[in-house]
């Protein structure tokens, strides 16, 4: 197995090698392009004044940049007349997009710290046997699309009604949610990097004395700390982005970034514009959260030198 | 009697089963202070399985484990201070040295002082004070080693259990670090059990070798017992190398004369007939030689040593350091014998060889189990 695996990346690296420098530069170009070109085009639109959103032939960078797209979302300044107009009936962004620094990471770090135990539980205890950790998996299995109504009726009905709790257009509401929905991908992932850790490490502390909880919080938790960002994060762009259950069970005070950036498609038009620049804006977070985890990705993802 | 103290440990009937498979089969065992005791065997037969019980990693399924005659078959593993060496180490990799082997000490809350005094001192015995600050992941492997032992001792266990811990490590330096491992047990005088699949090892280390094989205990003994002395087919095959040469003979009286006999040979049992007539269950017997105790004819008639005429065929001869072990064809049967390097066997030659009938040992086929080990023909 071994030798198949260096046989195949020995055999590559020579193909690689022949085609030469320029070549593999120009092939990695073109491939960038494809890939980025609907990231370039939202970066060009969102500094493009109002007559070129929909210019024909269409222009890849702006003639004429203007950061009127930007001021509009959080109502700075005086933005061109016609973007203002246009977007007069738009809530401001800064609500939703409090919501959304709020609601994601707190469901993310619920999702995880839960995750993170129910696999701890699930791979060195045997909770649940095999068929508790794959039954978790039942809330990924529907197209979520098939739970909006029940759980519409749930939240707005039956809580609502006969336990007097509010959840429909709050911020517990959709974190309780996003929990629910993503526990299952921290469960399966943190089972992934415990179990890549050598139990004899954890029977070594227990012999020398140590709890249960020691173990867990001092030798097993800096051995997957890697697993631990990874799940972290991959959640959290979950969450931050997710728009179906945001755009169901909101409606004012508890929307998301998602659902506002679909709202500058209106009857009375499609503002193209702010809605590019609500998309970069929303891009920030997780490109900060990206760079401020990779330091600890790069652990997590070498796993397999673990000396056991 | 009464002044005896009780063993160290007791193990009643102990059994472990996983699933459907049965790992360990009413296992009794007394280990006495300051015993070095071997667990030897073959992979899966149970060694590691017993000694995980005793330190409490394993639940049994049954049968008890006495320390100090307190029984302690439910107690969890922090509270039997039992230290315990894995066949890799398991060190904390991503902590210092220092860290590794202040852990249990920390554990225990022994105050800051005492540990630094404490882990310092052990450092300096295992010769471990250069590398403090190193990483585990780091070490060598026989620092890792020491490391290992540094930190078990440190929690100043009532015994010490060693999980192949020189499994990993190359051939020259195994034999280093086997006999620093022995003149550690030596200093400190406590009890080690040390479980190998290595028969050397067993044979060097152990004051009792305990072998065992799918579960079960085949003997328990010295190392001499056991080489000497094997109780079943088993241990005498597995011990040993080359390995036990064995025979299939009937046993068979004529004219009041017992003897084993197989195809025109036979091997004359004399007074041990009325061993075998009582212990044995058929006429089935095997016939145990080691290739030590195969000799050319020549050789025998100098030592004085009578018995079968063996007529073989030399298949093959691989010289060893000081000795050569030959492959001797006997029939459709070879078996190995072991002579010094000097002699001229070669090839094709074709030879009477004498089995030493003092060395010889009786196996019943059906039983597996030793009937008479070592005995002169009349």
């Amino acid at each position: 197995m071994q030798t198949e695996t260096k046989g195949i990346t020995t055999a590559r690296t020579v193909e690689t090698r022949r085609l030469g420098p320029a070549l593999r530069f120009l092939l990695a170009l073109v491939v960038a392009i494809i890939v980025l070109l609907p990231v370039i085009w939202i970066l060009s639109i969102s500094f493009k004044p109002v007559e070129e959103w929909k210019a024909d032939p269409p222009t890849l960078l702006p003639r004429k940049p203007i950061l009127d797209n930007y001021k509009v979302l959080f109502r700075i300044g005086n933005p061109v007349g016609t973007v203002r107009e246009m977007v007069s009936s738009a809530e401001p962004v800064n609500r939703a997009f409090l919501n959304s620094l709020i609601i994601a990471p707190v469901a993310t770090v619920a999702s995880v710290l839960i995750g993170f135990c129910a696999a701890y539980a699930v791979s060195r205890y045997r909770v649940g046997g095999n068929f508790m950790p794959f039954f978790t998996l039942t809330t990924r299995m529907f197209p979520p699309a098939a739970f909006a109504v029940p759980l519409i009726f749930y939240y707005s009905w039956i809580l609502r009604n006969y336990l007097k709790i509010k959840l429909y257009d709050t911020h517990l509401g959709l974190i309780l949610m996003y929990t629910g929905f993503t526990v299952a991908f921290s469960l399966w992932m943190m089972k992934g990097f415990i179990e890549a850790v050598p139990r004899h490490v954890e029977e070594a502390a227990i012999l020398d004395g140590a709890s249960p909880w020691r173990v867990l919080f001092t030798i097993t938790l800096p051995l997957v700390k890697g697993g631990l960002f990874a799940t972290t994060l991959f959640v959290f762009i979950l969450n931050w982005t997710e728009f179906l259950f945001a755009l169901e069970f909101t409606s004012r005070e508890a929307i998301t970034v998602p659902v506002q950036i679909s709202r500058y498609t209106t009857a009375v038009g499609e503002f193209y514009g702010p809605q590019a620049a609500l998309g970069i804006v929303a891009s920030i977070p997780v490109v900060i959260a990206g760079y401020l985890i990779q330091r600890h990705l790069v652990t997590g993802f070498t796993f397999g030198m673990v000396r056991e | 009697m009464s002044e005896e103290q009780s063993p160290l440990i007791l193990i009643r009937g102990l059994r472990k089963q996983f699933n459907g498979l049965v790992a360990v089969e009413r296992l009794d065992l007394e280990i006495k202070e300051g015993e070095f005791m071997c667990f030897l065997g073959p992979s899966g037969c149970g060694k590691t399985t017993t000694l995980r019980m005793i330190a409490g990693l394993e639940t049994p399924t049954a049968g008890d484990i006495f320390l100090r005659g307190e029984r302690i078959t439910d107690l969890p593993p922090q509270q039997r201070n039992i230290g315990f060496v894995f066949q890799n180490y398991a060190l904390f990799w991503y902590a210092t040295v220092y860290d590794n082997l202040a852990f249990g000490l920390k554990v225990r809350e022994v105050p800051k002082e005492e540990i630094n005094r404490r882990v310092r001192e052990t450092a300096q015995r295992f010769e471990l004070e250069s590398l403090l600050k190193t990483r585990a992941s780091r070490l060598s492997l026989s620092a890792m080693q020491r490391v290992a032992l540094g930190r078990t001792l440190l929690t100043e266990p009532q015994m010490f259990l060693l999980d192949e811990p020189l499994n990993n490590i190359r051939p020259g330096l195994r034999e280093t670090m086997r006999a620093e491992l022995k003149r550690l047990q030596q200093q400190l005088g406590r009890t080690m059990i040390y479980v190998t699949h290595d028969q050397e090892e067993a044979m060097t280390l152990g004051d009792r070798i305990l072998v065992m094989n799918q579960g079960r205990v085949e003997q328990l003994a010295s190392p001499r017992q056991i080489y000497h002395h094997p109780e079943t087919l088993f241990v005498a095959g597995f011990i040993g190398r080359p390995p036990m040469n064995f025979l299939e003979t009937r046993y068979q009286v004529e004219d009041g004369r017992a003897f084993l006999g197989r195809g025109g040979l036979r091997w004359d049992v004399g007074e041990r007939k009325s061993i075998i007539e009582e212990k044995a269950k058929g006429d089935r017997i095997v016939l145990g030689i080691r290739p030590e105790h195969i000799l050319p004819m020549a050789e025998a008639r100098r030592k004085g040593l009578t018995g079968q005429a063996v007529p073989v065929t030399v298949d093959l001869v691989q010289p060893l350091a000081r000795k050569k072990i030959v492959d001797l064809k006997m029939g459709d049967k070879v078996i190995k014998m072991l002579v010094s390097g000097v002699s001229p066997i070669a090839k094709g030659e074709e030879l009477e060889v004498v089995f030493d009938p003092r060395k010889m040992h009786l196996f019943d086929q059906e039983t597996e189990r030793v009937i008479a080990s070592g005995f002169s023909s009349s």
